[in-house]
């Protein structure tokens, strides 16, 4: 396939629906219908409320949808929650127990559904874990061959907030909490400070993670209507033309 | 962590996979309180496992050879590393003579190569063994024969010890 001049940049780009590195030796992935659409931004920016609408207008089309979203897997939920509430988990084992939560989904949700040509919407793929684990100092090149089983999505959104507008959205949806205010970090005391600090890092590494990685990005400052038009537009679009429906 | 192996376990839902990688996630858990804190000072750890025995574990249910040897990329390497090594009859007898049954997944059954568990057991371990034989090459693993008395095992592993100390304190 001939790239587009600003992609040919990252010449290690893996084509969408094969595998990023070493992949699951023991699993085939030969001309699998279905399709990979993964919606990626930081906490609260609106991921959940665009992919209820996608889900909707997808079926009516006629297609069969699946939704995958982070750390539901049978296998790991329930450790992961433990794991959170006691505060004791490393870096290194948190990174791991989601590692292990996306490839128990992988293998049981998310090619099964490929196989049998279901689009699978991701509340978030691998890229939400690599930003967490690269701004809590995880070597990049370890992370790349541990995630090396996943499949390259055929397409990722990302949801990109500004910090400012991001706190806001935040506080008005429940307000923060340990985690996602990087308190593990020790950036400080004061958790305002500390989600302040923790979620500009995290952005700058969703941004080059975007490049790395291709990435479609959408401002999610925009109304839930306008972000979810410009959404199946370009799903519309990587679908099939004749299969868009009427705008409106 | 153990939770979730157990769980994973008992209700036989892992993937070669999802198996590989709570098995590193617990390694790691173990490293980090139990391995790292008394090498730094300055003690003797006597590890029960290692990283080998998921190289060769991992392997032989179909993960990457390279992903699993970089997935445990955080290890420290071990000073030195003996493998104990018999014939698969050799364990099978051992491990009936102690428990009726063995086990699921150390009988490798979720490959489903045989509904027999001895059968499967010796199919699976047979892979296993092929692997530490790969291993003993590539990272120099001493090997024990354990078809011998206990004696003689220790015996060797006394010597072997014993130069690595003199090796690293003298
Ligand atoms: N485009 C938007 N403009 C303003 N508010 C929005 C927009 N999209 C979503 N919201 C609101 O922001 C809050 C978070 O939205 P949503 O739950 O969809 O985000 P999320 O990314 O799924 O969050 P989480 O990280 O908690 O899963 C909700 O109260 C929602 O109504
Ligand atoms: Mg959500």
């Amino acid at each position: 396939m001939v790239s587009e001049p600003r992609e040919a940049q990252v010449t290690d780009r893996v084509q969408p629906g094969h595998f990023y590195g070493a992949g699951l030796p023991y699993v085939g992935l030969e001309h699998y219908p279905g399709k990979i659409i993964a919606i990626e931004g930081t906490d609260g920016v609106g991921r959940s409320t665009q992919i209820r609408l996608l889900r909707e207008w997808l079926e009516v089309q006629g297609y069969g949808v699946i939704e995958t979203g982070w750390t539901r897997s049978v296998l790991m939920q329930p450790t992961i929650d433990m794991a959170k509430a006691s505060n004791t988990l490393n870096k290194l084992t948190f990174v791991l127990l989601y590692a292990t939560d996306f490839a128990d989904r992988l293998e049981e949700e998310i090619i099964p559904a490929l196989k049998a040509g279901f689009i699978v919407l991701a509340d978030r793929y691998i890229f939400t874990a690599l930003a967490r684990a690269r701004v809590r100092g995880v070597d990049r090149a370890w992370l790349r061959n541990l995630y090396g089983f996943a499949i390259a999505p055929h397409l990722v959104f990302y949801l990109k907030l500004d910090v400012d507008a991001l706190i806001k959205r935040v506080l008005q949806s429940g307000g923060m909490d340990f985690w996602e205010s990087g308190m593990d970090l020790k950036l400080g005391d004061d958790i305002y400070e500390s989600f302040r600090t923790y979620q500009a890092k995290l952005l700058r590494e969703y941004n080059s993670l975007g490049e790395e990685f291709g990435f479609r990005t959408l401002d999610a400052r925009q109304s839930v209507d306008r972000i979810q038009k410009n959404l199946r537009n370009q799903i519309g679009a990587f679908l099939g033309a004749n299969e868009r429906p009427a705008s409106g | 962590m153990k939770a979730a192996t157990k769980a994973g376990k008992k209700k036989n839902l892992l993937t070669p996979t999802t198996f590989s990688l709570l098995h590193a996630t617990d390694f790691a858990d173990r490293l980090l309180y139990k391995i790292i804190p008394p090498l730094k000072a300055g003690m003797i750890v006597l590890a029960d496992r290692y990283t080998y025995t998921a190289f060769a574990r991992d392997v032989a249910r179909g993960v990457d050879r390279q992903w699993v040897r970089d997935l445990y990329g955080f290890a420290a390497r071990p000073d030195l590393a003996l493998y104990f090594r018999v014939p698969i009859e050799t364990s099978l007898e051992r491990l009936l003579a102690r428990r009726v049954k063995l086990k699921f997944y150390e009988a490798g059954m979720d490959m489903g190569w045989s509904r027999d568990v001895n059968e499967s057991f010796r199919m699976f371990q047979g892979k296993v063994l092929d692997e530490y034989d790969r291993l003993v090459e590539e990272f120099g693993l001493e090997v024990i024969d354990a078809t011998g008395g206990i004696p003689d095992q220790q015996r060797r592993v006394r010597k072997l010890v014993a130069r690595e100390l003199e090796r690293t304190n003298g």
